[in-house]
């Protein structure tokens, strides 16, 4: 089965990046990138993703906000919290926002990868 | 009265009439002067012929006199003895000085009141240092919050942008090496190792400049959490006998935190002990490591952050002297004075 992927990131290299990395494995599939928060939650219900990539500081709301919103408007998706922001604040804010996964920008690709893989799977 | 006393009494009111440094002279009870010295003269510019008679009002700025001011002093001066006052006076040719004044009811041996003595001592010039002294302070602390949000917004360009863009190229990097024949991937792999250990040297930069959050933690707690983070064994003694203020916190912060850097960076110390103390209305602050000494160090060297830690103490009107420690080892010592009153 085809692992089905949401990307939001306010940076675009970021962004295409991801996109490439996760499209580059088999079994996933990046359906819809977002640049926002809105865009993020919006894109979310449309496609209803497996597994949304997030960033956390983003435009138009953050990403606790975009987290929020994408698990009312997309229920059976699972959030992964991609962050250059390391700090016990930023974690607990999305974990409450209902993140199941943080993990901090600068691991190793194949980490990331194993991390989708296994949220997509749950 | 004895002729000896008459004599001594002599002396006295010469003694009185001649000194210059100080303004000393009489009012009768109803505030008119009576006598007048050579301090006087200087310090306010009438001579004792033209003022001797007049109302002592006239050394009053105006909205003073309006508001009862010379009268008030003198019933004060009356009723406890004495007072003493610091204000503007005026001199004889219209300008202001700053003076401090003090009056004395003097009563005769009968209770009687028979007047007031006044002294009075031109302050202008005192006053101007003062100001001055402020106004540095004022700038030093403008000074330091403005170096603290340049570094803030260093640390946030770095973190946000910088590092951002360098970790979707190591991203890049790592897709590629998979991409590219055999032969190939060990460059690549080689320049992706280059790529992350820029990201963590640029990330060690961030963390050492961004704001270390005393204000909302207190000094203390931000070097005990600037410990925790570098993974040093350390203590904190911390006995002062008040908490400093925000450009003083700042200050011995950022000395600290470049002495422990070279702690971590040269002294190869198994341990080291921070202890901040109150001396001399002041911050004295001491880190100790049990490292490889000074030696090792060149004191001419800028590397290490001496000289900043010296112009950063200096600049706050302190000293840094760094030295071999008893027992091997280095120690950082550093005094700031607490210029709050």
């Amino acid at each position: 089965m085809i692992l089905r992927i949401l990307i939001a990131d306010d940076d675009p290299l970021i962004r295409d990046v991801l996109r490439d990395v996760l499209d580059d494995e088999p079994d996933m599939e990046v359906v819809a990138v977002a640049s926002d928060a809105r865009e993020a939650a919006e894109l979310a219900e449309r496609h209803a993703p497996a597994v949304v990539v997030l960033d956390v500081r983003m435009p138009s709301g953050g990403g606790a906000r975009a987290a929020t919103d994408i698990l009312q408007r997309a229920p059976g998706t699972r959030i992964l919290a991609f962050s250059a922001y390391t700090d016990p604040g930023a974690v607990d804010e999305m974990r409450r926002a209902g993140v199941t996964v943080y993990l901090a920008k600068g691991v190793r690709n194949t980490e990331l990868v194993a991390a989708v893989r296994q949220l997509g799977v749950q | 009265m004895q002729p000896d006393a008459w004599r001594e009494s002599d002396l006295f009111r010469l003694l009185v009439l001649g000194v210059r440094d100080y303004g000393i002279f009489m009012l009768d009870p109803g505030g008119h002067i009576v006598s007048w010295n050579a301090g006087a003269e200087r310090i306010k510019g009438w001579s004792a012929e033209e003022i001797i008679g007049r109302h002592f009002s006239t050394f009053y700025p105006p909205e003073d006199v309006r508001s009862g001011k010379p009268e008030w002093e003198l019933r004060v001066a009356k009723a406890e003895g004495a007072l003493e006052d610091e204000g503007w006076r005026v001199r004889k040719d219209g300008t202001r000085f700053w003076a401090n004044v003090i009056i004395t009811a003097l009563y005769g041996d009968d209770g009687e009141l028979r007047g007031f003595g006044k002294v009075t001592r031109d302050m202008t010039e005192r006053r101007r240092a003062e100001q001055q002294l402020t106004d540095r302070r004022r700038l030093l602390a403008h000074l330091v919050e403005a170096q603290e949000r340049e570094r803030q917004r260093i640390a946030w360009d770095v973190h946000d942008d910088t590092i951002q863009a360098m970790v979707a190229v190591d991203m890049r990097l790592q897709l590629l090496a998979r991409k590219l024949p055999v032969e190939h991937r060990a460059a690549v792999e080689q320049l992706d190792g280059a790529v992350r250990s820029s990201i963590s040297r640029l990330r060690n930069l961030v963390f050492r400049v961004r704001p270390p959050g005393i204000e909302r933690q207190g000094l203390r707690d931000s070097l005990a959490a600037y410990l925790a983070d570098t993974a040093m064994v350390a203590k904190i003694e911390y006995s002062l006998d008040r908490e400093p203020g925000d450009d003083a916190a700042i200050t011995i912060f950022r000395i600290c935190q470049e002495a422990l850097t070279n702690v971590r960076k040269h002294a190869r110390a198994s341990a080291v002990v921070v202890s901040l103390s109150t001396v001399d209305r002041g911050f004295l602050v001491r880190v100790v490591d049990d490292g490889v000494g000074i030696s090792d160090l060149d004191p001419n060297s800028g590397h290490f952050g001496l000289i900043e830690m010296r112009e950063r103490a200096e600049g706050s009107g302190g000293w840094c002297t760094v030295s071999a420690g008893p027992g091997g080892g280095t120690v950082v010592e550093f005094w700031l004075p607490d210029v709050r009153p």
